[in-house]
């Protein structure tokens, strides 16, 4: 007999301890629901040691909020006090000098809509909250990304605590903030300002890790001193990546001063979102939405600008001039210049879209609605309960029977057997899972099975390390008593990620190949990762009202595009010589795709794929306002009740998710690259 | 030779050890043999890599002195180590007889501000700076005013033939450009010891050649002592006053030109010097049987001890005759000139 590979073995177990759990499921149902006896408190416990933890540091926590609300309040009063026209003028000047006529016109078109739309009070006083936040989170994060280069003892904690901080999802931290610092704008402003900090951090390292050695060692025989070296040298040499995450850093910035305007309940322009979406203003929602829209927008290209290495500055006489005209025309309309918020050039269109948007869900309820139960019925539900459950009459027009039930099995054997006699085991003994998992229920799997199926996933991509470590980490979700909750957010992601793969797959496909097709997806990329990730909720929440599916597109929204990305990517950064040499051995097109672009493209899709899964778990809590189940639900009701231990606990349980999944793609990514030679 | 001023450069038993604990495992290795070989296999077994072992040579003030071998044979190790980018695991190095691994950080700074230069394979310019700001950098760390040093780098960019680029940034030049710049900014501070890691390895083969002699120009004008790092065994012949060769972290051989040539240490050498144009490094001296009552025939082309073989050759060509060129029948076809033959086989001398 042949040995088994790595992985038909780790598959072979999995099906193993799955047949098992179901054969045993009547004798021992402890296999299927975790004994509630077994849950330690942990919730509690970590609730009652944060409290304590807080409790000490408050003191100085609300001392340094109170410090903190004297430069917010002086931004606020700058912004507000400022003329617009002057305000307006200083962007177009600055857009000018950054990026030419475009970006003034950009700037001058899109504050232009702000005004008119009326949010302009609503706006400064988040820009006032942006411009506290991001100097303090650049401040941060640089000091920690030099120090991580200057130390490198401290470099691997650093690297593993940035890791850590993005994958913790963002209201996790608002609630133990929220104790601390209490109700207000310094909790968002201080919650955007460590949101924003692992950004920077990580571009500074980065930055300046990967100058070239030789210009390091230039500065040193030159004879500077380490000072000398860091901040003549290597900084600037560094500064197009430092750049990149001062782009970061503002975008991140501005999203998360948004989001914190759950808690923030302040006049600014997330709460005007959130204000007009609970009232079912859907016309006035998507118009503040656009205004969020509209600043991401400006930020992202003015800064981007600056982070390209070939950029050149635009005369700055032009700007001065911009400016003075800014100033002269503020000085002679003084008196007329009406209050900004006054302006409501859009109102009447809103209420028009609130109008066309009732007739128009009113005269497609219909079609609607069946998306929707189709999507529910036949996709989610089945995957979220299992066949067994979700057939019902009322839906699927017959019952589960558990002929049906042994159908399926054998139809999955079968198609394992063949598999298995073609040569490819552990595809044959994987479809034979799958057809078990879709008999059960993703949200029903039993916890063996979890257990085991993760650990050897994890054995295959990363060794025995990362299988000891996903096991580990799940365990402590199990015995803390978040495990159904935990299951529920996974089936959630699961199936977001899963469509997210299919159909972003395909359009990277279709992209690589075509680049019309490229020309009309980019800037849909574009804008959708510049978006805030609050604002996705807006147009599927208008259309498909609060529920499960409406979430399931707005994850999708936001996560499909790292996969779009990376699939284009990897399939047209074929090196030039391979497809030389596939043509001049007369491969056709798709020979070509198939045999040595997709193939040399498998590491970096799958990079998206990993991307794809932190986006899912990140928008996963922010869509929990639009009625999900699970974690994210918990972690938002958490935050409505100021509970600290079920904020944390519920956090770190999405964090582990989204850690022990990025950590298996990463290690099959590696696996490929090393295979490739890459 | 006077022995009062020391060596520019002293290496005494110099080793670089890469891996965990590598002082320790050195101390430990060289304490259980007296043999760098198998001091080194030692350390090579326990999963250390000896990049540099056993490193022993001097050089005097004024000399070019070549270090050549393949990648990886640790000559940029080496240069690394004498230039203290690179700590040093065991050994001694004194430069102007001033232990340069036991120096503080203060005077380690002030010896690279005063005393050392160094040029980099791939320019290691910085790129945010244009190149006179690149070129005055080294006055800019001892605190000498903008005016005043901007000056002063002005001369050397005259001197490597880069005036009219002041302005110009790093990214807009070509490489042989680029590494004038670098050339510059490692003179601009009047270093008597001056490092080169391979600085022409990256150009093409009519600029290298073209750099190669602006920088022995260079080094008639200023008499610097030099260290100077290649792979490429008919530059190491061209511009070295001693070669030495290394292999695996060992230097092999140490020599003049044609001693390299002519008596090559081992097969590795040999091997080197077998695609080297011997005629035009080997001089009438490596050949000649010495004594003043020799047999020799009644010409005398006129040889003189360091004529090169090819110089020497034509010389005894031109007296022969013109020799006739025939077809396979034996027909007379023309005639050639001895003395063409030795000279069509030379090599242009400036190569």
């Amino acid at each position: 007999m042949t040995t088994l590979s790595k992985g038909s073995m780790a598959a072979l177990i999995a099906l193993a301890v799955g047949i098992l759990c179901l054969a045993l499921e009547g004798v021992a149902p402890w296999l299927t629901a975790f004994p509630k006896g077994w849950v330690l408190p942990a919730t509690e416990w970590v609730g009652s040691a944060m409290e304590a933890f807080l409790a000490l540091i408050k003191p100085a926590a609300r001392l340094f909020s109170a410090l903190m609300a004297y430069p917010m309040e002086g931004a606020n009063w700058i912004l507000n006090v400022t003329p617009w026209p002057l305000l307006i003028a200083a962007t177009v000047a600055l857009g000018w000098r950054l990026g030419g006529v475009t970006m003034a016109l950009m700037a001058a078109v899109g504050l232009g809509a702000v005004l008119a739309s009326g949010y302009w009070p609503q706006s400064m006083n988040t820009l006032a909250l942006v411009s506290v936040s991001v100097p303090l989170a650049l401040l941060i994060g640089g000091a920690i990304g030099v120090l991580a280069n200057e130390y490198p003892r401290v470099r691997a904690p650093v690297q593993a605590l940035l890791d850590v901080m993005q994958t913790v999802p963002t209201f996790a931290y608002l609630t133990p903030l929220l104790v601390l610092f209490g109700f207000g704008p310094v909790v968002g402003l201080i919650a955007s300002a460590i949101y924003a900090a692992p950004p920077m951090a990580r571009n500074v390292l980065l930055g300046l890790q990967r100058i070239e050695p030789e210009i390091k060692e230039a500065a040193i025989m030159a004879g500077g001193t380490r000072m000398q070296q860091l901040f003549q040298v290597e900084i600037p040499a560094a500064a197009t990546q430092i750049m990149v995450g001062v782009n970061q850093c503002l975008m991140a910035a501005l999203s998360m001063v948004i989001i914190a305007a759950v808690i923030g309940g302040f006049d600014d322009i997330g709460w005007e979102v959130l204000l007009t979406m609970r009232k079912a203003q859907f016309g006035a929602s998507l118009l503040a939405g656009l205004v969020i829209v509209i600043f991401a927008i400006l930020i992202d290209r003015m800064s981007g600008t600056l982070a390209n290495e070939k950029r050149r500055y635009y005369d700055g006489r032009v700007s001065l001039g911009l400016i003075a005209l800014g100033a002269i025309a503020s000085i002679i309309f003084y008196g007329q210049i009406q209050d900004p918020g006054a302006y409501a050039l859009f109102n009447s269109t809103a209420d028009r879209v609130d109008a066309g948007l009732s007739a128009f869900t009113s005269a497609n309820a219909e079609a609607l609605t069946a998306i929707k139960n189709g999507v529910m019925f036949y996709v989610l539900l089945p995957l979220r309960i299992g066949l067994d459950q979700a057939v019902l009459p009322f839906t699927w027009g017959f019952v589960w029977t558990s002929g049906m039930s042994f159908t399926l099995f054998a139809v999955g054997a079968a198609a394992g057997l063949y598999c298995a006699y073609r040569g490819k085991l552990t595809l044959g003994v994987v479809i034979l899972i799958a057809a078990g998992m879709l008999e059960t229920g993703i949200s029903q799997l039993p916890w063996p099975f979890v257990l085991v199926g993760v650990g050897a996933l994890s054995y295959v991509a990363g060794g025995l390390r990362l299988a000891a470590l996903s096991v580990g980490l799940l365990t402590t979700i199990l015995v803390s008593g978040l495990w159904e909750r935990a299951l529920l957010s996974l089936y959630l992601s699961g199936a977001s990620v899963f469509a997210c793969a299919v159909l972003g797959g395909a359009i990277g496909l279709a992209s690589a190949v075509s680049p019309m097709v490229w020309r009309v997806v980019r800037p849909i990329c574009d804008m959708l990762q510049t978006i805030p990730l609050f604002v996705f909720l807006i147009p599927v929440l208008m259309v498909f009202q609060i529920g499960e599916f409406s979430a399931f597109l707005a994850i999708m929204a936001y996560a499909i595009v790292p996969m779009i990305r990376y699939t284009r990517h990897g399939l047209t950064e074929t090196p030039a010589e391979m497809i030389e040499a596939a043509t001049a051995s007369g491969a056709t097109r798709w020979q070509m795709m198939r045999d040595v672009r997709a193939p040399y493209a498998a590491p970096t899709i799958l990079l998206g794929l990993n991307q794809t899964i932190l986006y899912a778990f990140a928008m996963l809590v922010i869509a929990a306002l639009i009625g999900t189940t699970g974690l994210g639900q918990s972690i938002y009701l958490a935050l409505g009740q100021a509970d600290v231990g079920l904020g944390i606990s519920a956090g770190a349980a999405m964090a582990i998710l989204a850690l022990i999944a990025d950590r298996i793609v990463q290690g099959f990514a590696e696996e490929r690259r090393k295979a490739l030679g890459l | 030779m006077s022995t009062k001023t020391p060596p520019a450069i002293t290496c005494q038993s110099v080793w670089q050890v890469f891996g965990a604990n590598a002082e320790s495992a050195l101390n430990r290795a060289l304490s259980s043999t007296n043999s760098a070989d198998e001091a080194a296999a030692q350390l090579r077994a326990e999963g250390l890599t000896p990049a540099v072992q056993d490193a022993t040579f001097e050089v005097q003030e004024g000399e070019l002195f070549v270090i050549m071998g393949l990648s990886g044979s640790g000559k940029s190790t080496l240069i690394r180590c004498i230039s203290q980018l690179l700590p040093g695991t065991g050994g001694e190095i004194l430069i102007e007889g001033e232990d340069i691994r036991t120096a503080s950080q203060k005077r380690l700074i002030e010896m690279r501000r005063n005393t050392l230069g160094m040029v980099f394979q791939h320019f290691g310019l910085f790129p945010h700076m244009n190149v006179a700001e690149n070129v005055a950098y080294p006055l800019r760390v001892q605190g000498m005013g903008k005016k005043e040093r901007l000056a002063k780098a002005q001369k050397v960019i005259e001197l490597v033939g880069l005036g009219g680029r002041e302005k110009n940034f790093p990214r807009e030049l070509s490489g042989g450009q680029r590494q004038r710049v670098g050339i510059a900014r490692s003179l601009v501070a009047d270093c008597s010891v001056w490092f080169l890691d391979e600085p022409f390895s990256a150009l093409d083969p009519l600029i290298r050649r073209q750099l190669q002699d602006e920088f022995l120009d260079i080094q008639a004008k200023l008499k610097t002592t030099i260290v100077f790092i290649t792979h490429d065994i008919n530059e190491a012949l061209k511009l070295a006053d001693r070669i030495a060769i290394m292999r695996d972290g060992k230097i092999v051989q140490i020599g003049t030109p044609s001693d390299i040539v002519l008596n090559p240490a081992d097969d590795y050498v040999r091997e080197f010097s077998k695609d080297v144009a011997k005629g035009q490094h080997a001089r009438v001296a490596s050949v000649m049987q010495a004594g003043g009552d020799l047999v020799h025939g009644p010409d005398d082309p006129g040889l003189r001890r360091d004529m090169t073989l090819d110089a020497a050759l034509a010389r005894c060509m031109e007296l022969y005759e013109p020799v006739p060129v025939r077809d396979e029948n034996g027909a007379l076809l023309g005639v050639v000139n001895p003395a063409d033959l030795a000279a069509a086989l030379q090599v242009d001398p400036a190569a």
